[in-house]
């Protein structure tokens, strides 16, 4: 289903941080650093985030976004793309559950780091739909 | 048929329920908490779907994740199991209104049955004894009346009440006017309401449930009975079989006719059990489970029916495939519930990560459940790990057969009922059959000062 390494790595990492119970999940491999956060944090983090690409390398972390209802993501209009900006807590997408719409946002500012899903995409309870790069 | 079936369920009967699906060509779709990842019921299903996280209320009682599953795997019908969502009647009528079939009663047979009084006044007007009560007794002297109408001992019962509390059992009319008095006090104090009323107390009574099946076109059958009266001191049944050992013939026809009529009375349809108290001669209905049952395969053993088939056959509107005269008892059947518990100690839930896990096999002998070695037992769901069940051409074979299949069994890493269980089937009592539920409770009070 992921072809890509990254989103490869990540999800094994999401779900065993959703499982774990834990509040917050930071891994190192090398240039490759990911973090999970359960509570969404939106306030405390504009330094790192509004830093431009190629600076210290060691800042970048990544938010994964996890669906919280089962239904089906619909992705708002215009889509979002993967490298895309974000300015402030924006709605990117709505999962509908028995016709609900569940708004999936970014919890902040950063960088569309990957898309998992796909416009239409039944998806599960904690399933990993976007990463935010902060 | 349907062409695919979603699962609400986890454990031992989400697996059950898989099976009688793939055998019927069905396909099945599994719900399972992030608890349950790895358990066998999401890797037996054909596609899965995790609905929330572990405790029950976000997950296995999340109706709106359950039904958006159904809807976006495109399921036809969906099996509650038993526990859950079984007997709520709003979830089978939500079921409905999305276009699915819920396996099971209509949601107002499930409504009745479940209101204890309902149920009580159905079988009541349809010739089915229920315990004699009586309505608000307003001084001790019309409770003793009462008692003196339906015989000592009587049970007086706060009519808010709950737990216990309110409760005294009175054996004699010389201890009526203390005890009223105590009662309704208790009851004032509990409930902010000190009315009573009486029932017959019945000492020492046997549990015996019967099963029956209803088809959409009015057809009901039984399947004969089940004594479930090995009950721990909190009701929970551990020992079952089929059929019930050392019962008169006229009550056990009678107890079979009842379950009919009873089933025919509120035109039921699907798999329910009708739970009676059984004193002598004496009948006594006590309450209508509307589901399929935990011990449900000692009927199965016995009739060779495939109970959870004939629910979905029955659910996807195809008439009983058999009728009354073809159903046949063949021999006996025990069931013991392996249960991660601590028997030592008041039968505590235990949680942990099971190390070895064996099962016994050969003949006669079958096992359901979900565990492996390596199983997380997560600390949010009942204790149930596996049900053994076994068969004999008599009772006393049945019995030597669940000795030698428990005698087979090792699970590590937990506590469990196991050897309590090889202990029950040892006793004398046990082997003499037709034991009160209150055996059991009285039994566990003898030995614990014995061991201390």
């Amino acid at each position: 289903m992921f072809e890509d390494t990254i989103a490869e790595r990540v999800r094994p990492l999401a779900q065993a941080f959703s499982n774990g119970g834990l509040a917050r999940l930071r891994v190192r491999d090398g240039e490759f650093e990911v973090e999970f956060r359960r509570a969404p944090a939106p306030v405390a983090a504009p330094a790192a985030a509004a830093r431009p690409g190629g600076e210290a390398a060691a800042a970048r972390s990544i938010d994964a976004i996890l669906a919280d209802v089962v239904g089906i993501v619909r992705f708002l209009r215009p889509a979002v793309s993967e490298g895309m900006a974000l300015e402030g807590d924006r709605e990117l997408a709505y999962v509908e559950t028995l016709g609900i719409r569940n708004a999936v946002r970014s919890r902040g500012p950063g960088r569309v780091a990957m898309i998992y899903v796909t416009d239409g995409q039944p998806v599960e309870y904690g399933q990993p739909l976007f990463a935010i790069e902060r | 048929m349907f062409r695919k079936v979603l699962i609400a369920n986890r454990g031992e009967i989400a697996l059950r329920i898989n099976r009688a699906c793939h055998e019927l060509g069905v396909a099945t779709v599994a719900i399972f908490s992030e608890a349950d990842r790895g358990s066998l019921h999401v890797r037996h299903a054909d596609e899965a779907f995790c609905v929330g996280p572990g405790p029950v209320a976000a997950s296995y009682l999340n109706i709106a994740n359950i039904l958006s599953t159904a809807l976006i795997c495109g399921a036809d019908a969906i099996h509650p199991g038993y526990g859950f969502l079984a007997e709520n009647a709003r979830f089978a009528e939500i079921t409905r209104d999305h276009g699915l079939t819920f396996i099971g009663p209509s949601p107002s047979v499930i409504a009745a049955m479940g209101d204890k009084a309902t149920a009580r006044r159905i079988m009541h007007e349809s010739g089915v004894p229920t315990t004699p009560g009586s309505g608000i007794l307003a001084t001790p002297e019309e409770a003793a009346a009462f008692a003196e109408q339906i015989g000592y001992p009587v049970m007086l019962k706060a009519t808010a009440g709950g737990g216990g509390k309110g409760m005294r059992a009175v054996e004699s009319a010389a201890d009526m006017v203390a005890a009223f008095a105590t009662a309704s006090a208790e009851a004032a104090a509990s409930f902010r309401d000190g009315r009573l009323y009486a029932e017959k107390l019945i000492r020492s009574p046997r549990h015996i449930e019967v099963q029956v099946l209803g088809d959409e076109f009015g057809d009901v059958v039984h399947l004969g009975e089940r004594d479930c009266s090995v009950q721990k001191p909190s009701h929970q049944k551990l020992i079952e079989e089929a059929p019930a050992p050392a019962l008169d013939a006229a009550v056990r026809d009678r107890l079979h006719e009842m379950a009919v009529t009873a089933a025919r009375a509120v035109k039921y349809t699907n798999a329910g059990t009708l739970e009676f108290l059984v004193d002598g001669a004496n009948v006594y209905f006590m309450e209508m489970n509307t589901r399929i049952q935990v011990e449900h395969p000692v009927t199965e053993m016995v009739y060779g029916v495939d109970l959870v088939k004939e629910q979905i056959r029955i659910a996807a509107r195809e008439p009983l495939g058999f009728t009354q005269a073809d159903l046949q008892p063949h021999g006996c059947a025990i069931e013991v519930r392996v249960n991660a518990e601590d028997p030592e100690n008041n039968f505590a839930p235990a949680a942990g990560t099971l190390g070895r896990v064996e099962f016994p096999g050969g003949p006669g002998v079958r096992v359901d459940t979900h565990v492996y070695a390596g199983t997380v037992v997560p600390p949010f769901y009942d204790s149930l790990l596996a049900k053994i069940i076994v068969t004999g051409r008599s009772r006393e074979s049945a019995i030597m057969r669940m000795e030698r299949a428990l005698a087979e069994t090792h699970i590590e890493g937990v506590k469990t009922t196991v050897e309590f269980a090889r202990e029950i089937l040892r006793d004398e009592s046990f082997q003499r059959a037709g034991l009160g539920v209150d055996w059991l409770p009285n039994y566990l009070a003898q030995r614990v000062p014995a061991l201390a």
